[in-house]
This record gives structure tokens, sequence and C-alpha cells, in this order.
């Protein structure tokens, strides 16, 4: 069995030291102050909480031991309750390696291990240096592939193939290039990375911006007060100053601050977005995808292509105009908790076509000949967007006459001019296709994003049908997939497809799942 | 296709006018120690609410069916967005019978089959007699070992 390397625990140590110090601090003062003991005594609590907590974190690094024996990895760990887990090789779905700043100067890394089940990461090795980490991924990689083709390995064949892994892969650290056949599949050049840090904006960015506004408080002051002498009021921040502004002045304020907000989001997600894909490679290995990302922390993991569950496609209005694209993978293996949002992204940005040729690659599939909804789908589209035109055209004559007093809300009447353009784009994005071998389902206008699943990865098949969509003789069907990020998607989704359209699609999926269940079987034994 | 136990109807009401007394609760909680609130209001809305239940509870079980068929467990389901679900039986991962407290008193069981999906990865089947529930469980078991996982997920 092995130890994780021993400058991480000496880190951990010092860690819990700190950590024990530090709540040494607040109990001791504490109990100084609320059970009168005598002032001496608080700076004793602070080394033996110290000892306590450092302690415990030595124990934790000598009771953590992990190897890999024939085709199980085994973690055992626990101070007071003993855990010990296996793993076998073949069910590990990916393998994934992050190296936080210290680590990367000590040269350590953390290498997580992700199989289909369970919530959260399966196993972390918290941390081994970067020999370790790729003699580990290269085990699994080798024995996972060994699993994927049925072929059963003998224990002598298998610990053989252990023995001279180990032998080799020592020499494998030490020169990268040393492997399966590696072949380059995508790197950022700086200004690839600059154009897509401009044009993928994160919808999170201008909410960080909120959240952390308080933080920065003197500087929003200080704006604020700039803004304030632009538009010509005193330098004294109140909300009374505002009452003094007539209507123009006031709506120029807003304005500008509405500007200086976007501006400030736009550079905080092309700042994110800079450092989450610093130095962004994709390589493939043999049978797998591998990454490295980050500019600050390190990611570098491996996909393995038969885990592949669905492959997307995604492609917002800035980047569909340029003819760019972002190619996504999904397993079975992430925990949709994570919240990384890079995870599975197996090209950030590239030309349309690079990407479809890529997402041929991983998974085989010939032009798509996307299927539209019928037209009455958009007129359903028509009377949500109407409706939600109505309700804040209400919403706004409510404030005008209650508060305002401008007079203005029929301006707000201008919506319903853009129902029909948004209804006929949604409908016109939307879309399904059946091809060989795969389903491939296609949504969204600003944010467009193509899924495509092959049949024998199905899961489940769901047909929907919404009150509204009964009227109209409509249905949704959602083929779902063992892919983990709920939110995200996962399931490949037909909008408002025909209703009897609906139910042919259904059985054709249940149909193509077992036939090419089959297939694939008839061709492993084969 | 079948339908479910009859006095799964009863489960449900009782089960929307339980949550409904909840409400009712905290409204009378709000109006001891905050503010003072027209609590005939809370009695009139806690009855709409029963009402309401029991005829969703009518309607969901005149809809509700399930049908182990050729490939696939189907079902379904739905009072206002109505949905039918395929589980192949090779994507089957386990199935379970559950007994909660409420459903042991009703003499009920529900089966719980889990698949590896993300989005409704496991599909429950309320409202069965229990002699029904362990038979329809054992005999989902036996459908999904018959077909035989080709490829682990």
């Amino acid at each position: 069995m092995r130890r994780l390397h021993p400058l991480s625990g000496a880190l951990k140590v010092g860690r819990g030291l700190l950590q024990g110090a530090f709540f040494g601090l607040i109990a001791g003062t504490t109990l100084v102050g609320v059970l009168g003991l005598p002032a001496g005594a608080a700076p004793l609590v602070v080394p033996a909480l110290a000892l306590v907590v450092g302690g415990f974190a030595l124990a934790r690094y000598y009771r953590f031991t992990y190897e890999i024996e024939g085709d199980t990895l085994r973690v055992e760990s626990g101070v007071f309750a003993r855990q010990s887990r296996e793993i076998p090789l073949g069910r590990i779905q990916n393998v994934d390696a992050r190296q936080g700043i210290l680590n990367r100067l000590l040269g350590l890394s953390v290498v997580a291990f992700e199989t289909a089940g369970g919530a959260a990461t399966e196993a972390t090795l918290d941390a081994v240096d970067g020999a370790e980490a790729e003699r580990l991924r290269r085990l699994v990689q080798r024995r996972g592939k060994a699993t994927d083709r049925g072929t059963e390995l003998t224990s002598a064949e298998a610990n053989g193939a252990d023995e001279s892994e180990t032998e080799q892969s020592t020499g494998v650290a030490a020169d990268p290039s040393d492997g399966p056949d590696t072949e380059e599949l995508f790197a950022f050049s700086t200004r690839d990375l600059l154009t897509y840090a401009l044009v993928s904006v994160r919808p999170a960015a201008p909410v960080l911006l909120l959240v952390g506004l308080p933080l920065g408080f003197d500087i929003l002051a200080g704006v604020l007060r700039f803004n304030l002498g632009l538009v010509g009021g005193g330098s004294s921040l109140s909300l009374s100053v505002l009452g003094a502004f007539g209507p123009p002045r006031l709506v120029a304020l807003v304005a500008l601050v509405g500007l200086q907000f976007l501006v400030a989001a736009l550079v905080l997600s092309v700042a994110l977005t800079l450092v989450e894909y610093y130095d962004f490679t994709l390589v493939r290995e043999g049978e797998d995808l591998r990454y490295e990302r980050g500019l600050l922390r390190r990611y570098s993991g491996t996909i393995p292509l038969s885990k592949v569950q669905t492959v997307s496609i995604r492609e917002n209005v800035v980047m569909r105009r340029f003819g760019f694209a972002t190619l996504a993978v999904e397993t079975a293996g992430y925990s949709g908790g994570n919240g990384e949002s890079g995870q599975g992204v197996a090209v950030p940005m590239a030309p349309r076509p690079v990407v479809y040729d890529l997402a041929q690659d991983i998974e085989p599939f010939g032009d798509l000949d996307f299927e539209r909804a019928p037209t009455r789908a958009r007129r359903r589209y028509a009377a949500r967007f109407a409706i939600v035109a109505g309700v804040v055209t209400a919403v706004g004559y409510a404030v005008d006459t209650f508060l305002l007093e401008g007079g203005y809300w029929w301006l707000l009447l201008g919506l319903f001019v853009l129902v029909p353009p948004a209804a006929h784009l949604r409908w016109r994005h939307r879309g399904i296709a059946l091809d060989d071998d795969v389903m491939a389902t296609r949504t969204g206008f600003w944010r467009q994003t193509t899924r495509v699943v092959p049949y024998y990865r199905v899961q489940t098949v769901f047909v929907g049908r919404s009150p509204f969509q009964r009227r109209r003789d409509l249905a949704t069907v959602t083929a779902d997939t063992a892919s983990t990020s709920t939110i995200v998607g996962g399931s490949a989704t037909a909008y408002d497809v025909d209703d009897d359209r609906a139910t042919e699609l259904r059985g054709i999926l249940r149909e193509r799942l077992y036939t090419d269940l089959l297939g694939r079987k008839a061709d492993r034994d084969a | 296709m079948e339908s479910l136990h009859p006095r799964v109807r009863l489960l449900w009401a009782g089960r929307t006018a339980f949550s409904g007394l909840v409400l009712v609760g905290i409204a009378l909680v709000v109006d001891r120690f905050v503010v003072s609130l027209p609590l005939q209001f809370a009695v009139a809305g806690w009855v709409a609410l029963v009402a309401l239940g029991a005829v969703h509870a009518v309607l969901a079980h005149r809809i509700w069916r399930f049908e182990l068929q050729d490939d696939a467990l189907f079902l379904v389901r739905g009072v206002v967005t109505r949905t039918d679900t395929s589980v192949p039986y090779v994507r089957v991962q386990h199935v379970d019978t559950t007994r909660g407290p409420v459903e042991r008193t009703a003499g009920l069981a529900s089966v719980v089959v889990y698949t590896a999906g993300s989005r409704g990865a496991d599909i429950t089947i309320p409202g069965l007699g229990p002699e029904r529930a362990t038979e329809l469980r054992e005999r989902l078991r036996d459908l999904a070992g018959e077909s035989e996982a080709t490829d682990a997920v």
C-alpha cells in the first residue's frame, strides 16, 4: 500500500497547526472572558488546540493508504472510523488531476477518480507527485480499456501487466511524449483564447459582481460620486440628491451606472475565462481524450472515448455569427454538484467544421438533417411571448400610474412588435434529427445547443404533453442518458413535435436501443 | 394497462389535506406572534385546498396507468402535464418495494425502479397492493436479468 506524498502530509499538518492555533486563540479569549479563568490560561489553549488539530492531520495522513492491485483501486482511510473502498478499474469513468497554487509550487497534484455511481467523487488522493499521478492514470487507462473490450485478463496476466506498467511509468513521467500514440487535437493560441473570452459570456459574471460589490465599497462609492459629478449633482452620496434631479438627469444616471455595470461584468467574465482556459490543450491518447487547462490552478484529466454518453455542440449567438462552436462531451462520471463550469468541455471554441469533425470522430454520425416542429408550435410560442409582453405591460402600467406618474407606460406596448420574430427564432432553432446511429436534438437561439445521443446510450424515454401542447396536438420527447449534469441537460429533448410523430419517435428510440446494444455485443464477441 | 389501487386516492387526498394543515398551522403561529391574520380565510383556503386535492387525486388515479410491455416498463401519469415514460428493462439497475408508515396504514406499497439516467433516475409506481408490489418487483427483476445488461452504463 502506498501513502500520499510526504510533502502533502507536511502541508496538511502545518495547516492543522495553524487552524488549531486560530481556534485556540478564539476559544482561549472566550473562556477567559466568560468563565473568568485567569488571564494566563489563554496562551495555553493555543498550543494545546494546535497540537490536537495538527496531530489529527498527521494521523489522517498516516492512516490514508491506497494501491492499485490487479484491476481494483483500493483506498483505506479514516482515523477513528476506518473505511476501505475498492473500485474496479473498468468502472472508473474519468481520472482528473488538479493543482492549486501551493501544490503547483511543490509539484503535487490532487487526483480524483469518478465512477458512475454515487453523488460525490469516489476517491480523491490529496496529493501525490506528478510521476505518481501519471502512473495511476496510465494504469486506469490500460485496465479500463481491457474491461471495455470484454477481454477477461487472468490474474497472472493482470499482475504481469501491472509490473511492466510500473517500470514503464517511471520513464513515462520523465518524458511525457513517450506513451500510447498521442495526437494533439486542439490548443488555444493567446489570440484565440482572448477572442473566446470575449464572445463566451458567462451568465454567472453579473451575479458574482453583485455579490462582490460590497467588498469593494470604497471603489463603488468613488465611481458613484464621479457619476453624480458627471450628471451635475453634488458629490455627497445620499438618496435625497436624486430627488432634486429631473427625469432626464435621472435617466442619464441610470444609463451610466447600467453601462458601467455591464462593462465591469464583461471584464470579470473575460478574466474568469482566461484564468480557467489559459493554456488549454486537448490531446488524443489512444482511446482517451486528455485535457489540460488553467492559469492559477491547473486542471488535467482523461475522458475515455468508450465512456462518452453524449456529445454537445454549443454556439451562442455571437459565435454562430462568426462560425465558431464549443464541443462538450459528457460521461456518467461527474457528479452534478461539483460546479466546475469547464467540466466536460472538450474544445472551448473552434471553427464549426473542426468541432463537427471532432464530434464525429468521437461519436460517428453523418450530416444531421433537422426536422422542425410543425408551424403550429410557432403559434404556441407567439402566444406564450404575447402573454409575457402583456404581463410586463400591465406591471409597467401599474408602476407608472401609481408611482412614477410619467404617462409613458404605453411605450411597453412596443414589446408586442418583438413577439413574432422571437417566436419565429425560437421555432427555427429547434429541431430533431435521426441519423443511422444517433439521435440529435437542437434548441436555443441565444445559446444554441445541439445534443447528439447514440441510440445505445438511451436510458429512459419520456413523452410529455402539457395542457397547451394537448390543445395543439404537440408533445415533447426526452431521451434520458446517464450523463450527470442535470442542470445543463444530459437528456436530449425534442420540443413540440407532432403528437403522432412523438409516439413514433418513442417506438424508434426503444427499438434502436435494443438492436444497437445487441449489435455492439455481437461486434465485441466477434 | 393496469391501474393503481383505488385506495391510493384516499392516500393522496389525505396527504394534501395534511400539508394544508401544516400551512394553517404556520398561519396560526404568524397570527399569534407576528401579525394578526384573518383566520377565516385560512380555514376557507384549507377547505378549498382539500377539495382541490380530492379532485386531483381522483383525476390522477384515473390517468395513472402502467404496463409491462415487451421491452420496457411503460407508464402514463400526470394530471396537468401528461407524461408517458418508457423504462427499457436493460436499463433497470435495481428495483425496490417501499412501504412508508402512511402507506402501511393504508395497506399499500410502492415499487421504485432505478436507472442510471440523470433525470428521473428513480421511477415510482405508487399505490399497489402489497402482494402486487412484491410480484411486480420480482417480475421486473427477472425481466431486467433476462435482458442482461450488455453494456455497463
